[in-house]
Parts: structure tokens; C-alpha cells; sequence
């Protein structure tokens, strides 16, 4: 769908960037951020720069920009923008030669809006103030850029302010302002890194319209090696502030050259990889700080190929066909497919669930209400009829001993808000909740010690499970003196007992939570809500803030304690494609309730809820080749102050048309569970032979 | 780094890696350093254990103090000489040995109210911000009244009601402290509380108490040290506004504002020593104890 050929080179490039180096000068002295990276991008061309953090993917994109801080500064390079250096002139003169001829879009639309002004106000300002347009001819066409950007109802828009908007509406009223100059170059810096999947694809489509429409030059960067591959002809990918290989992105995903992009793409859990049937391969060792970098090749300490000429030298960017280059010395003989995992990452197949115990968990009809805002004119006296936010709705499931659950949908499905009713942080409205046997509706603080230590919880952000007052030890040390884990002279062995179970040495034991990276934080934490060997552990999006190694290495680690200890685990994720690798049985959630419910196999296979459907279509897959159907989620989630009667999902439902009177059904009776067989079940007016059909239909 | 030094030491070193950073910091630090050993060596007590037990009566320093604070050692309202440094009072003692002693007395009361309303203004915001709900309704509520007077008032309410002594001033020091102490704490109370690793301890059903004194209060301590600062300067104000309106210790006690509040007779007279040195010694005190605070909190916000 985007893989138009680039433009023939007749026409100079718009940006060429040569042998770029910028550092930063810190409290440690000089830090080279980014070293000899050499691009260029010619009209109408999308480039993707992809790595992790930490490697010099914005770094590249400020210095475009000359946005690099007082501490920063170009070292040595060049860049040349529609065929004029960027280099040596003053400010002012760069102003004048770069005019509003490129445009940046940042990852938080909320920090490019400002709050106090009407999008209305904010685009116009662009023009009436840069190109001495009139109010109403500057209105004229910002209302016609918000049109071009699929911006409904643009009028409305203009009136309100941003935090009005939806987070998707934010980012394309950005790019719209943003091509409003109608720029040579524009730089997307992790534009989708913040919105839900259905939004991401959404915004994606434009991205690549737009391309095509205004024939302009972009810079995409992005962690997300799905999101490049379906918006970029050419990738590059960085590591640790060099550019290790750049090709034409079918041959990225194909052909990596490169065995860092080979370890990216091994390590990413891809839509149709279960952990039965395949490992997550995660590269060992983390990414160097830019202070110290290994004497020969920076990726030599990572590598699996790394023999002694790598230590020696540091390999330089080498074209190996015309459009792909490799900065490995071995580059000719690395083959993807020939990789044999090293032996000690070989991964055991799972235990199968012991199902003969009964379910460990059995949930009936859980409510979980907040209160809501009153909108009555007594509301400041506290009066007037109280409103709800209905997080979770009417979810009724059974967990068998041993196995996983995966639950997905998108921000505000009340996923987070199950998981933390079953815990005991929130309340339950109503419903019934059994564990082991045992009722849990009374909140934490009035269970049972014996009950709190069977079920446990690992925490979404690294940054904030850890106490920063404390050592790993004390901090790790803590359940195993609550719950009488071990004898009092034992508890230290048994902490570093969990610290190996989760691959870390034993001197972790005295450091703080400030000198832990990411993965290790999330690895602590694992530690920690496995430590009084729980029979079920609750995961929230526990990989989500993680680089992709990380990720993989993290998830690798949760399989294993996993079988090691027999625990049920419940996993919360916004990515579809985890879920499938590491459940059992899935769950997608919309709106408070479960929508569809089965093993695995069965909900990412055909016949699909409409909303697993538009999921599915909607998740960037990491292979240009696979095609997906086009299916795009219209409008903003409801609020689940007020959700659609009957089906929760008709006002966005790209299939009830299928049913007769376009699903008038579907806004007056609430929908039945219709059994797809071997406990698949699906919540939808549409006959299960339709969805099949529909499913399986040619993309 | 695999072995980290305990918690203590690391904590004075990098104290003193503040001090060394921020020449703010290091400025109020050797102000404050100045009244801290002047009150501490005005005499031999200190270093006498006799001393402390009563078995034997203080003696002035000779290289500090030189004089007893409470006798007429010199002919009155004198200037600055060699033989006193800074001159004489009406009474003819010597000043600088009223000052000496003066320090002790506010270097005791301001530390002890301000430690007092600590302890009373982080267990209510601790309590506030943590269970939220009608717990936190009707303690903001009365944080905010009594907030809502000035401070002065309260102090002025407190003593003329209970009298002065060195006790209802510490009294007064604490209740009007207290309540902005709690609003801080339970600011950063209700941030702190949304971690995750209080929903780690909540999880763990870990008993309140244990989650805001051990899960939650390490980490707002930087702030409340911060605070605690310049709640010392302002009760260094206090207690000399109060001895400047006769409210303070009763005499001779060489209260600094009961010194001020004694010399301002005689300024118009040509004497305005009594005055100058006492609002001197109040002004360095709490300039220094400013400084402190101000290069304390840059220093530490700058490696967040």
C-alpha cells in the first residue's frame, strides 16, 4: 500500500546529511551523542530511523532543527538542506535561509498546543503572523488543511481547545499546523508513540497521504519497528549514536545486514508467534552509555557474530548493493536465517494448565463503579443525582490453575480497573469475585494476610515500583518478613535467591532504585510480587514502557517463573501481539465489558468480535510484506460515564452494516454471547457465519 | 559502587557536597555556623560536665562570652571598645555577651517549636493526604482556619493568654507552624500515594501507618527539610518580635528582641548600639538560615 517507488534522482535531495557527529557537553565532559550518521532524503520520501532510547534518534532529528541546547553542538559533519550547508552561519541567517521550510512534530501533541488558545487562533497565528495572510484568508485555509488532515467537522474544531481534543485529534491538528508552510522537510519524532492502536493506524494512513499529496520529504523516527514498516520507503537504524544500517525497508525486514537489526527483529513477539512455538530471542547486555564506548565495534560487546577484527576497528557505513549499507565487517556472511539461538537461551516449552483443580479465580457479572461528576445546579452543595464512570461493567470470567489470561483493549477499556478490583485497590460495585475459594470482595486492607500473599501484582512503570529510599535488598527483603516466607537468619540468601531467579547478581542487593536501568527496576519488581510465591500474579502492561530487548528478555523471565512456580498469571496489554505470544486464554475488553473471550488461537483467528477485527487491522506489524485488511475505528471511544445502550460498540462498529436496517438491533437489544465452539465466545448480533465470511474475506 | 557506603555517611557527604557546590548555601551555612558556636561556647559548660548537673555555676567563656550576661560589669550606655566590644546597656552589661546568650535562647526555642510543629503538622498531613476522603476534609478545613490567621496574632493570642515563658513560646512557635507544615506534606502526600510502589505495600496489606512513615515520608523528607529551614528563620522573626513587645522571656534574660525593644529608649539619646547589634544578630541569623535553604533546595532540585 506504500510501496510506491522512490522518485527517480534527477532532483537533488532535499536534506543530505554527512558524516554528522553532535555532542554534549556534560558534568562528565564531552559526550558524543550521535557519530558519523550520513542520510539523505529525496521529495516525497518517508525515512524511518528506528532504535532504541538512548541511541540518538532525536539527537539527529534537533540538530536538523539547530534545537540542540546550549550544552549541544555539531562536531564535525555536515548538513546540507536543499543544497545549501546548515553549517557555520549565524542564527538569524539559518532562520532566513530555512524559513518555515521544515516543520517538527513531537510526541506529546499536548506540549506543541498551547492551552489558553482556541485551535483556531493557534493555526491562523501561523499564517497571519509568517506569511501576512488576512484573518479570513489564513481561516480559509486552515479549515481547509484540518479538512486534508481527516479532521471531522473542522468548524467545531477551530472553536475549541486542546484539551477538548482527543489525543489523536491533537496530533493531527499538529501536522496539520505543521503543514500549513507547506514544508520541505517534516519531522515526525515518535508521532504516534502516545495514541491507542486504532488511533496510531489511523494517523498513520494520514502520514502516508499525506506524502503523496504534498510531495514532501520526511524524517520519521520511531522505537516501533511496525509503525516504520508500514509508512516508510527506507529505514535506518541506530545504535548507540551510530547508523549500523540503512536500506529500502522491504530488505531491512527481509534481509537484515546488520546483527543488531537482526537481534531487533528476533526479539519482537510478531501476530502469530506463541510462546508454545517460539522463543523471544532477547541481545544481551544493554546499550553502551555514550561515555564509554567499546574500543572496536560498538555493537561488538552484544554480538553474536563479534570475532577478534571487530574489537580492533570501528567499522564504518559500507554500501553493499546500491540502496543498502551495513557498518559490519562480516556483513556478506551474517545470514538471519541461519541464527541458531546460543544454548543457554533456549527456552523449555511451557507446562500445559493443570486444569483438573477446578478454576482458580471465578469472576460473576464484577461491576466497578467511580463516582462521577454531578452535573445538577446543586452539584456545589453535593447534591443532585450522583453520575458513575462504569469502568468495568458486567465482566464475568473463570481462570484455570496454571494458565494465562490475557486481557487487551485500548485506553479506557477498564482493563486497569479490573485488574486492580480483583486485587483489592478499588472497590467492587458489585458481582462476586471467588479466589481459591474464597470471596474477595473485601478490599486489601481487610484481607487476610494468608489471601494477599497468594495473589500479587507487577506494575506498569519501571520508574515508579521501586521506592527511591531504599536498597533493592529492603525493598525486597520486606514480603519475605511480612508473609513469613522464610526463617528471619535466611531472609537475605532467599533475596538473593530471588535476585538470580530474575538475572541479576548478587551485588544489586545494596543498590539503589536511581542507579537500576529500566529492565533491572522491572525485573525487582517481578522479584518482589513473586517473592511470597503466589498462586496468582495480576501483570499490568508490565513490558510496556521497555525498550524491545528488554521486553523480550522481561517476558522470557516471566514465562520461566512462571513454570518454575505454577502461577496463574493475568496479563494486561495495549499490544495484541505480546498478548498472543504469552496467553492462553484472551480476553478483548471495550468500554467495561468483554467483548470476546477464548483460548488465544481462537480470538486472533476468524470468526472476530468487529472490534477484535479492527484491533487486529490496526496493530503495525514489523514485516512490509504482511498485508492487512483495511479496517479503521471511526470517532473517539464513548465515555463510559454515559456508554451507547444495547451494544456498547455500534456507534463504531465498521460491520453493522451487515445486519439489516444498519443494526437498528444493535442500539436497541443487547447483544447475545453466540459460542464460535471450544469456549470461544463472542458478544455480537452479527451470525457467526457472517463474522467467519467477513473474517477470512481476501484483504 | 556494588558496595555502597551505609546510609549515614552518605548522607553527610552529600551534605557537604552541597555546601561545596553552592557558594548560597556554603554563605548561609557559615552565618548560621557563627550563632551555632557562639551559643554553644557563650560559657564553659559545655565543655565542664560539673557544669551540667548543677554541681557547679557557669562561667563565661574568657575568649568568647568574657562577661556574664545578667551583671553590671561597666559604666552604662557605652560604644564600642576594646574593653567591650560592643558597648554597654543602660544597666552596664556588656552587649556582647548579652548576645552570646541571646543565641543560646533562640537557638534552642525556634529549633525545638519548628520540631515540635514537624511533628504535629507531618502526621496530620500525613493523615490528610493519605485517606483522603472526609479525614482530609476536616483536617484541611482546620489547617485552613488556622492558617487563616495571621501569625502574629496567633502568637500574640497564645502568650497574652498563657503568660510568657520559654515554654508557651516554643507553644505558640508550634501551633502556628503546624498547619502550613501539614498543607506541604499532604501535597506531597497525595502525589506520593499514587506511585506504584504504595500500591506495591497496599498490595502487600501492609498497615497504613507502615506505608506513610516508611513507604511515603523518606520521600517527601527533602522538601519538609527544606521547609524546616525557613520555618527556623521565621521563628528567629517570632521570638524576637514577641521579647520586642515585652511577650518574651521575662527579664534579665538576653532575649534579642527584649535587648531591641530595652535600646530603642535610648537611640535618640546617641546610644543605638542596644538596637543595631540585637536587629543585627536577628537579621544575620535568618538571612543565613535562608541562604541555607535556598542553596540546599537549587542543589538538590538541579541532579532531579
Amino acid at each position: 500500500m506504500n510501496q510506491t517507488p522512490p522518485p527517480a534522482d534527477i532532483e537533488p535531495p532535499v536534506v543530505e546529511v554527512e558524516h554528522l557527529s553532535l555532542s554534549y557537553a556534560t558534568r562528565q565532559g564531552i559526550v558524543p551523542a550521535v557519530r558519523d550518521v550520513s542520510f539523505a532524503i529525496a521529495r516525497g520520501e518517508t525515512l524511518g530511523l528506528v532504535g532504541e532510547s538512548g541511541c540518538g534518534k532525536s539527537t539527529v532529528a534537533f540538530g536538523l532543527v539547530n534545537y540542540l541546547g546550549r550544552n549541544g553542538q555539531i562536531t564535525g559533519g555536515d548538513i546540507r538542506f536543499q543544497g545549501q550547508s546548515l553549517l557555520g552561519r549565524t542564527p538569524e541567517a539559518l532562520r532566513r535561509l530555512r524559513g518555515d521550510q521544515i516543520a517538527m512534530v513531537y510526541q506529546d501533541p499536548l506540549t506543541s498546543l498551547n492551552p489558553v488558545l482556541r485551535i483556531g487562533d493557534q493555526l491562523t497565528e501561523v499564517l497571519t503572523v509568517h506569511r501576512g495572510l488576512t484573518p479570513a484568508a489564513a481561516r480559509a485555509r486552515c479549515l481547509d488543511m484540518l479538512a486534508r488532515v481527516y479532521m471531522p467537522d473542522p468548524e467545531q474544531v477551530l472553536r475549541r481547545y486542546p484539551h477538548q481534543l482527543s489525543g489523536g485529534q491533537q496530533q493531527r491538528v499538529v501536522i496539520a499546523m505543521a503543514l500549513l508552510n507547506n514544508p520541505a522537510l517534516l519531522i515526525l519524532d515518535e508521532p504516534t508513540t502516545a495514541l491507542d492502536v486504532t488511533v496510531e493506524a489511523a494517523v498513520l494512513d494520514l502520514i502516508a497521504d499525506l506524502r503523496r499529496d504534498f510531495d514532501t520529504a520526511i524524517l520519521f523516527i520511531s522505537h516501533n519497528l511496525g509503525v516504520v514498516a508500514r509508512v516508510c520507503q527506507r529505514v535506518g537504524v541506530m545504535y548507540a549514536g551510530e547508523l549500523v544500517e540503512l536500506a529500502p525497508c522491504a530488505q531491512i525486514f527481509a534481509d537484515p545486514r546488520h546483527p543488531y537489526t537482526q537481534g531487533l527483529l528476533r526479539c519482537l513477539p510478531k501476530l502469530g508467534r506463541r510462546k508454545a512455538n517460539s522463543g523471544l530471542y532477547p541481545i544481551r547486555g544493554r546499550v553502551p552509555a555514550p561515555g564509554q564506548l567499546p574500543p572496536g565495534c560498538v555493537f561488538e560487546p552484544r554480538c553474536d557474530y563479534a570475532r577478534d577484527a571487530c574489537r580492533q576497528q570501528r567499522p564504518d557505513l559500507r554500501a553493499l548493493t546500491a540502496e543498502h549499507a551495513s557498518r559490519c565487517l562480516f556483513a556478506e556472511e551474517i545470514d538471519a536465517g541461519a541464527w541458531v539461538p546460543a544454548g543457554d537461551l533456549e527456552l523449555p516449552p511451557p507446562a500445559a494448565p493443570v486444569l483438573a483443580a477446578g478454576p482458580i479465580l471465578r469472576v460473576n457479572d464484577l461491576k466497578a463503579y467511580y463516582p462521577g461528576p454531578r452535573n445538577s445546579p446543586l452539584a456545589f452543595l453535593g447534591l443532585g443525582p450522583q453520575q458513575f464512570v462504569r469502568a468495568v461493567d458486567g465482566v464475568s470470567f473463570d481462570l484455570a490453575r496454571g494458565g494465562t489470561l490475557g486481557i487487551v483493549g485500548e485506553t479506557g477499556s477498564g482493563k486497569s480497573t479490573l485488574v486492580k478490583a480483583l486485587i483489592g485497590l478499588e472497590p467492587l460495585t458489585g458481582g462476586t469475585v471467588e479466589f481459591l475459594g474464597v470471596d474477595l470482595h473485601a478490599p486489601v486492607a481487610q484481607r487476610d494476610a494468608a489471601l494477599i500473599r497468594e495473589l500479587q501484582m507487577v506494575f506498569q512503570n519501571p520508574e515508579a515500583t521501586m521506592n527511591p529510599a531504599y536498597t533493592v535488598g529492603q525493598q525486597l527483603e520486606r514480603p519475605l518478613r511480612r508473609f513469613h516466607i522464610v526463617p528471619r537468619s535466611q531472609v537475605r540468601a532467599e533475596v538473593i535467591r530471588l535476585l538470580r531467579a530474575v538475572k541479576l547478581d548478587e551485588y544489586y542487593y545494596d543498590r539503589l532504585p536511581r542507579q537500576l536501568s529500566g529492565g533491572e527496576k522491572q525485573r525487582v519488581g517481578i522479584a518482589r510480587a513473586f517473592a511470597g510465591r503466589p498462586q496468582l500474579v495480576l501483570c499490568d502492561e508490565p513490558v510496556s514502557a521497555l525498550d524491545v530487548s528488554v521486553q523480550a528478555a522481561v517476558l522470557n523471565l516471566l514465562l520461566e517463573i512462571q513454570r518454575e512456580q505454577a502461577t496463574t498469571l493475568i496479563l494486561i496489554s495495549h499490544d495484541l501481539s505480546v498478548v498472543y505470544y504469552f496467553s492462553d486464554q484472551v480476553a478483548v475488553m471495550y468500554l467495561g465489558q468483554f467483548v470476546e473471550y477464548g483460548p488465544a488461537e481462537a480470538v486472533y483467528a476468524p470468526p472476530y468480535h468487529p472490534y477484535t477485527e479492527s484491533l487486529l487491522a490496526a496493530v503495525p506489524i514489523p514485516d512490509p510484506a504482511v498485508a492487512q485488511a483495511h479496517l479503521r475505528l471511526e470517532g473517539p471511544v464513548p465515555s463510559p460515564l454515559h456508554p451507547p445502550s444495547a451494544c456498547r460498540f455500534h456507534t463504531r462498529c465498521p460491520r453493522r452494516a451487515l445486519l439489516p436496517e444498519g443494526g437498528r438491533i444493535c442500539e436497541e437489544v443487547a447483544p447475545p454471547w453466540q459460542a464460535a465452539g471450544d469456549e470461544h465466545h463472542i458478544l455480537c448480533h452479527i451470525p457467526l457465519a457472517q463474522l467467519r465470511e467477513v473474517g477470512t474475506s481476501p484483504k | 559502587m556494588a558496595d555502597a557506603p551505609p546510609v549515614g555517611p552518605r548522607r553527610l557527604g552529600r551534605a557537604l557536597g552541597v555546601l561545596r557546590q553552592s557558594r548560597l548555601a556554603l554563605v548561609g551555612a557559615l552565618l548560621v555556623g557563627f550563632w551555632v558556636i557562639v551559643a554553644v561556647f557563650a560559657d564553659d559548660c559545655v565543655i565542664s560536665p560539673a557544669c551540667w548537673t548543677g554541681a557547679r555555676s557557669y562561667t563565661p567563656t574568657p575568649w568568647l562570652a568574657v562577661y556574664s550576661f545578667s551583671e553590671s560589669v561597666g559604666p552604662p550606655l557605652t560604644g564600642p571598645a576594646p574593653a567591650h566590644w560592643l558597648g554597654t546597656d543602660r544597666n552596664g552589661r556588656d552587649l556582647w555577651a548579652r548576645l552570646a546568650y541571646g543565641a543560646r535562647i533562640i537557638l534552642t526555642l525556634a529549633p525545638l517549636g519548628v520540631g515540635l510543629a514537624l511533628l504535629v503538622g507531618i502526621a496530620l498531613g500525613l493523615v490528610a493526604g493519605y485517606f483522603g476522603g472526609l479525614v482530609d476534609e476536616v483536617l484541611s478545613r482546620l489547617i485552613d482556619a488556622l492558617i487563616a490567621f495571621p501569625q502574629i496574632i496567633l502568637y500574640l493570642v497564645i502568650i497574652a493568654a498563657l503568660g510568657p515563658s520559654a515554654a508557651n513560646v516554643v507553644l505558640a512557635i508550634t501551633l502556628a507552624g503546624a498547619p502550613g507544615i501539614a498543607r506541604l506534606v499532604r501535597g506531597l502526600t497525595l502525589d506520593l500515594k499514587t506511585r506504584d510502589f504504595v500500591a506495591a505495600a497496599q498490595t502487600r496489606g501492609e498497615h497504613a501507618l507502615y506505608i506513610m512513615v516508611v513507604e511515603i515520608l523518606p520521600n517527601a523528607s527533602g522538601p519538609i527539610l527544606i521547609d524546616a529551614m525557613l520555618r527556623v528563620g521565621y521563628a528567629v522573626f517570632a521570638i524576637g518580635t514577641l521579647g520586642f513587645l515585652g511577650l518574651g522571656l521575662p527579664p534579665p534574660s538576653p532575649d534579642w528582641g527584649s535587648i531591641v525593644n530595652a535600646g530603642r529608649k535610648f537611640i535618640q539619646a546617641g546610644h543605638p548600639w542596644d538596637a543595631l547589634w540585637a536587629s543585627l544578630a536577628t537579621a544575620t541569623l535568618v538571612v543565613g538560615l535562608n541562604l541555607l535553604a535556598d542553596g540546599w533546595s537549587e542543589e538538590t532540585s538541579r541532579y532531579r
